[in-house]
């Protein structure tokens, strides 16, 4: 359940940000001090990146950031951002990008239920909506919860 | 039947949520495909029909499977239905 991977401390609302790789380590930030993923792990969603272009910006404004588990996941989780200032990450059909879903996963098998509730979430416009006007962690957490 | 593979680059996140939207598709619009999931690694030794993948990976993996399909928003379903008919399309 995605409930289950989103935790309040996991959220951080109106980032600011100077460049895509600030926005990607502000993001993962709440996961590493949670014990959800190692440094590393950053390190390598952003090297990543460096190699291979920005290939986790799937759909319009919408980042998932995320890199193979053994870059340093500890536990699966999902972290949510919002950017205060929408930044480019380089994909000219999604940029600029304003939500940062980061993602981290054990194996493929025991996050599928999760993905699928957030495939359910990311194509919710109103979800977006209410990120943009949410307040609070808590808030957006309450809205996850009520889902 | 046909079979797709469905990848990205580090078959995680991003080709597992393209497959959800992917079977979605295929199911409410009863098309006679199947697809499995992977990352890029999969492709060797892929006998399917079709790989359907994120766009910018398409173009490097274009020689690599009999029919390649690059998605630019996985959650755009009109996008990946159109997509999917093209492939069906070359099949009749």
């Amino acid at each position: 359940m995605l409930k289950n991977m989103i935790s309040e401390e996991l959220i951080v609302l109106n980032v600011e940000a100077s460049d895509w790789k600030d926005a990607v380590r502000k993001a993962a930030c709440p996961l590493v001090n949670q014990g959800k993923i190692k440094e590393s792990y950053v390190d390598g969603i952003i090297r990543a990146v460096h190699e291979i272009g920005p290939y986790f910006v799937l759909t319009k404004h919408v980042a998932l950031a995320h890199s193979r588990p053994e870059d340093g996941v500890i536990e699966g989780a999902i972290g949510i951002a919002t950017l205060k200032t929408p930044i480019e990450f380089g994909n000219e059909d999604n940029d600029p990008v304003k939500y940062i879903f980061t993602l981290s996963a054990i194996d493929n098998n025991a996050h599928l239920s999760a993905l699928s509730d957030l495939a359910g979430l990311l194509e919710q416009q109103e979800f977006y909506e209410f990120l943009d006007k949410a307040k609070s962690a808590e808030e957006v957490m309450n809205y996850i919860n009520a889902m | 039947m046909y079979k797709g593979l469905v990848a990205c680059r580090a078959g995680m996140g991003s080709s597992m949520l393209l497959k959800i939207k992917v079977d979605q598709v295929i199911s409410e619009e009863g098309m006679d495909i199947k697809v499995e999931h992977g990352n890029l690694d999969s492709l060797i030794g892929f006998n399917g029909d079709v790989v359907i993948t994120m766009e910018d990976v398409a173009h490097e993996i274009a020689d690599k499977a009999p029919y390649v399909i690059g998605v630019r928003n996985i959650m755009d379903k009109v996008e990946i239905k159109t997509k999917l008919n093209e492939f069906l399309a070359t099949k009749q």
